[in-house]
């Protein structure tokens, strides 16, 4: 499925301007810190109010031209915070499930193994590890197959040996849901070994990396 | 220290610990409302019911008494409905106690609340959305369990400062033994009456239930890096 934005926000002395089209596919942004790529993804979560057009699976997330903004809870899309969001008084499971979202026990059971989360679900969040409560969340982003999947530096905080499997594990995730996901990373390894399109965001403005690196949208 | 003493200072004590549980908790009731609205909506006037909640803090206790007996008083319109649906007046009374307690106990429960919820993270909040919880869910699993300390802070100086009130329950509340005599009041007739060792063991017991209290709300200041 085609998906699109064009997308306008000021931030600071920062504007960002961004266009761009996609595919059910693997997206990694990367560029210097404040060049705007978790602010673009804020954007897309409807976190942040930019102006301009969002359209996901055939939908309309945003037309500044008509008025329309679908609020973010009605955008049913996961998203992954670069500091690893979990409630310290829940247990992991309880992270896990928490709001409207649906989905069955088997999917979350096989996410939360492959995420090496399965034997820590009865474990209060405050009790884990950084890595662990951002495994946490990319897993809780990830049920409830959502619309679209917003990542920002999900794997920073993993131990470098393992990154390379849930790097796997998610590929593989993304290729049997087709669910497009972006991911913010400074990572160069999750470009060359997870994206089907790598963007270099630098001052406000969106290019693709391509190996000459200078096609621009 | 004679018989009749010991239970009146007894009775003063049970009325005043009574009077704080009750406006304790119909504070907390009204509070939780009050301060998530000053704490996440913007509207306009918002500043100027900060200023009315605010303003026990810095009003003379006669001052807000004096108000409250004139809103109260027989002949005013919310005495006259309060004659009608209860057949009791409310000025003298201990419901008039409860009401100005209420009131002049105010920002001391909602001061807290609205500080405790200001603190909490704004990616927690932003969950709620990205996981479409309702309004309901996010109070539920996120406000209200993050906001826990100040809760409990809210509940101790509620309860110390209604504990302590002098002025206010002395004009609204009189000081009718048995009913609205409270500890404070009886702790200032005793002084008048230089019943010294009845003072002495009344201003003992009030300093040790604020000391207690206090205890409480720093440790759990300390605990939740609220006011640090």
């Amino acid at each position: 499925m085609k998906h699109d934005f064009h997308l306008s926000y000021d931030i600071g002395a920062l504007h960002l301007d961004v266009q761009a089209a996609f595919n059910d596919e693997i997206i990694v942004i990367s560029g210097e810190n404040g060049a705007g790529k978790s602010t673009l993804l804020r954007c897309l979560a409807g976190l942040e109010s930019a102006t301009g057009t969002i359209h996901i699976n055939q939908r309309c997330w945003l037309d500044s031209s008509t008025g329309l903004n679908v609020a973010t809870e009605q955008r049913g899309m996961g998203f992954v915070w670069p500091a690893a969001v979990a409630l310290p008084w829940l247990t992991v499971e309880q992270n896990i499930l928490l709001g409207a979202k649906h989905d069955d026990d088997k999917n979350v059971h096989t996410l939360c193994e492959n995420f090496a989360l399965h034997h820590l679900l009865g474990r209060r969040a405050s009790m884990l590890s950084t890595g662990e409560a951002q495994r946490l969340a990319l897993v809780r982003a990830m049920v409830g197959k959502p619309n679209l999947l917003l990542l920002d530096e999900p794997f920073s905080a993993q131990a470098p040996h393992v990154r390379r499997r849930f790097r796997a594990q998610l590929k593989t995730w993304q290729t049997q849901h087709n669910i497009p996901i972006i991911m913010v990373s400074h990572d160069a390894e999750d470009a060359t070994s997870l994206a089907q399109q790598h963007w270099q965001m630098c001052e406000g403005q969106l290019k693709v990396k391509n190996n000459d690196d200078t096609n621009a949208f | 220290m004679a018989g009749s003493d010991t239970t009146s200072m007894i009775d003063a004590l049970l009325i005043s610990l009574q009077l704080s549980t009750i406006a304790t908790l119909i504070l907390l009731l009204l509070a939780l409302p009050l301060a998530y609205i000053l704490a996440f909506t913007s509207f306009v006037g918002r500043t100027a019911l900060e200023v009315v909640v605010a303003l026990p803090l810095v009003l003379p206790p006669t001052v807000l008494g004096y108000y409250l007996l004139l809103l109260i008083a027989p002949d005013s319109l919310v005495g006259r409905l309060w004659q009608t649906l209860f057949d009791s007046s409310l000025a003298f009374s201990f419901s008039g106690m409860v009401l100005a307690s209420v009131l002049y106990s105010l920002p001391f429960a909602v001061q807290p609340l609205q500080q405790a919820f200001r603190a909490i993270p704004k990616h927690w909040l932003e969950l709620g959305k990205v996981q479409a919880m309702t309004r309901q869910q996010v109070l539920r699993h996120i406000v209200l369990p993050a906001s826990k300390g100040g809760m409990l802070v809210a509940v101790a100086l509620s309860f110390a400062h209604t504990m302590g009130e002098f002025g206010v329950v002395l004009m609204v509340g009189g000081s009718i033994p048995g009913e609205t005599k409270v500890a404070s009041i009886a702790l200032f007739e005793m002084v008048e009456m230089q019943q010294q060792s009845e003072a002495s063991m009344l201003a003992l017991i009030l300093m040790a239930i604020a000391f207690t209290l206090l205890s409480l709300v720093y440790s759990i200041n300390r605990k939740t890096g609220m006011m640090t």
